[in-house]
């Protein structure tokens, strides 16, 4: 692990480094790449001139720019996925010195702040890879029609206003919402493993993000009628109690939800949940 | 399986913490007088290692004629064979992956499987050499009821004369295997309280942390000092005491009372 690995682990070192970086400088891009689904990945080392500010997204435009490689052979651009630039569509997430985050958030003075410096890019690991950085996170999104994420309001008639809310009880759901769906949480989980197979995808660990957003919508005026459907997929194969409590989720988030507590609220409501369908349950 | 999964979840979840950490406490409550069962060596007016073979020959005593022992084991076996098998199928299905993301919640998800890997293997051996008397195991000597703490002390000591290499390797392997259950049972407990739904704030978790952690420090240091308290136990003194116990409790009315009485008394002056 070279040393500009070893750093941009806490926060701190990311100020401390950013304070040192050295201006007009080439740090050196890894980049684990793969031409396509099923076809073998290998690594190719890029060198990048820093420009002020720089980032891993504005780096990788200056590799498709220029696709030489540090041993001079020509290759073919560095292909990845981004969308909003500035960390609100979670598109861009992928694997950096290791870790999973946002790659358009990443700044290189933070990372890489020396001359000679290295950066390591590799695509999420829990998804399959469509080519080099860009993964299909199908998988997640179908995790959210899993637990039903969404407000039932579509009918023949008008179901009118929803009921009142308060202020605390707001500020608890604007929390969970601000969930962009990335995948981080998922990436970072020892429980949460790579499934190729679609048809095991309803019965293998649905991760913390579907969690959270099902205890959003359990918590909604009108949501909460689908509550019930909710807590029975969650305790089913792959629901909440497949969770192992290593608590990454919560750590790597970068809208910093309090995926763990939601965790545990959906935990006691599938408990609850499961103690009434024993007691007067109809099946 | 995956139509009971909640219930088997839960049940997995349930059974490590009553029966199997219940007995655990219990079971190191016992085994942990040989260090401080002599409290009371005062009021008996005898020494204070004396006193703890003799406390701990009395609750090995006191638990061997507990009625329906048998059903009590029976269902303690169970409970511990469906944690294990239900434990190890769970831990397969993760990935750990500490190398890169250095959590301390990371790191204690993968001790609970390790410690839980480690914890059956230690379970197996302990009761396969000391209760079944499986002797082609490597270190194993039979331990019995009526010698309790005598055979324990052969048993981690790797003979009645003097401590043995085979001893310090037993001595270890205890030292590490009760250590491991013990952290796998007080994080079980953090864990449970999350998956359950009883934690849900993370300043509850930590609270609740907290008396986990205090919970498994005082464990640990009647697990640690059960096992240094075996380890440098005489033999021939808790032999001694253990068979002055067994004279002290023949029957009285087995027709040679006074026998026994004076036999009794030899052996206090001896």
């Amino acid at each position: 692990m070279s040393d500009a690995e070893s750093h941009a682990f806490d926060a701190d070192m990311r100020r401390a480094n950013r304070k040192k970086a050295v201006e007009g400088r080439s740090v050196i891009f890894k980049i684990k790449r793969c031409d396509g689904p099923g076809k073998p990945s290998r690594w190719e080392s890029f060198k990048v001139p820093v420009e002020q500010g720089g980032n891993v997204i504005s780096s990788l435009k200056w590799i498709a720019a220029n696709p030489i490689t540090t041993e001079g052979t020509k290759t073919t651009p560095v292909v990845w996925d981004s969308g909003c630039l500035e960390e609100v569509c979670g598109a861009c997430t992928m694997v950096i010195n290791g870790r999973v985050r946002q790659s358009c958030s990443c700044l290189i003075d933070e990372y890489a702040p020396l001359e000679g410096d290295a950066i390591t890019l590799e695509p999420m690991s829990k998804f399959p890879v469509i080519r080099d950085l860009w993964v299909d996170r199908a998988r997640l999104f179908h995790n959210l029609t899993r637990v039903k994420a969404w407000v039932p309001i579509d009918g023949t008639y008008n179901m009118g206003a929803g009921p009142k809310e308060t202020p605390e009880h707001q500020q608890m759901r604007y929390a969970l919402s601000e969930c962009m769906s990335c995948g981080c949480c998922l990436d970072a989980c020892p429980q949460f493993t790579k499934v190729e197979d679609e048809e095991k995808w309803d019965t293998s660990f649905i991760g913390a993000h579907a969690i959270s957003q099902a205890r959003l919508f359990n918590e909604h005026g009108t949501g909460k009628l689908l509550k019930g459907d909710r807590y029975e997929e969650l305790a089913g194969a792959g629901g909440v109690s497949d969770c192992g409590n290593a608590q990454n989720c919560v750590k790597v988030c970068p809208k910093g939800i309090p995926l763990t507590e939601s965790i545990g609220a959906v935990g006691r409501g599938t408990t609850v949940h499961a103690i009434k369908q024993f007691f007067q349950g109809k099946e | 399986m995956q139509k009971h999964h909640f219930l088997l979840r839960r049940l997995h979840s349930l059974t490590g913490i009553v029966p199997v950490g219940v007995f655990l406490i219990m079971h190191l409550t016992t085994n942990s007088t040989i260090a401080w069962g002599g409290l009371n060596s005062r009021a008996h007016g005898d020494g204070w290692i004396d006193r703890s073979i003799a406390t701990f020959q009395h609750e090995v005593e006191f638990i061997n004629n507990m009625p329906l022992l048998l059903l009590i084991e029976i269902t303690l076996w169970a409970s511990i064979g469906f944690h294990s098998i239900l434990g190890v199928v769970y831990a397969m299905s993760g990935r750990p992956n500490n190398a890169d993301y250095k959590y301390g919640g990371n790191a204690r998800y993968t001790l609970q499987r390790l410690t839980g890997y480690f914890g059956i293997f230690f379970i197996f051996y302990h009761v396969a050499t000391l209760r079944w008397g499986w002797d082609w195991l490597p270190g194993a000597a039979k331990w019995s009821h009526e010698h309790a703490a005598s055979t324990l002390a052969h048993a981690l000591q790797g003979s009645t004369e003097q401590f043995t290499t085979t001893g310090l390797f037993v001595s270890i392997f205890y030292f590490i295997g009760v250590s491991a259950l013990v952290f796998h049972f007080a994080n079980g407990l953090w864990t449970a309280a999350i998956t359950w739904g009883l934690t849900i704030s993370r300043k509850a978790q930590q609270r609740w942390g907290f008396a986990c952690a205090g919970l498994g420090a005082v464990l640990m240091i009647m697990a640690w000092v059960s096992v240094v308290g075996f380890a440098t136990l005489d033999y021939e003194q808790a032999r001694g005491v253990e068979e002055a116990m067994k004279l002290d409790s023949l029957p009285i009315d087995s027709g040679s009372h006074t026998e026994t009485a004076a036999v009794e008394q030899t052996d206090i002056d001896g």
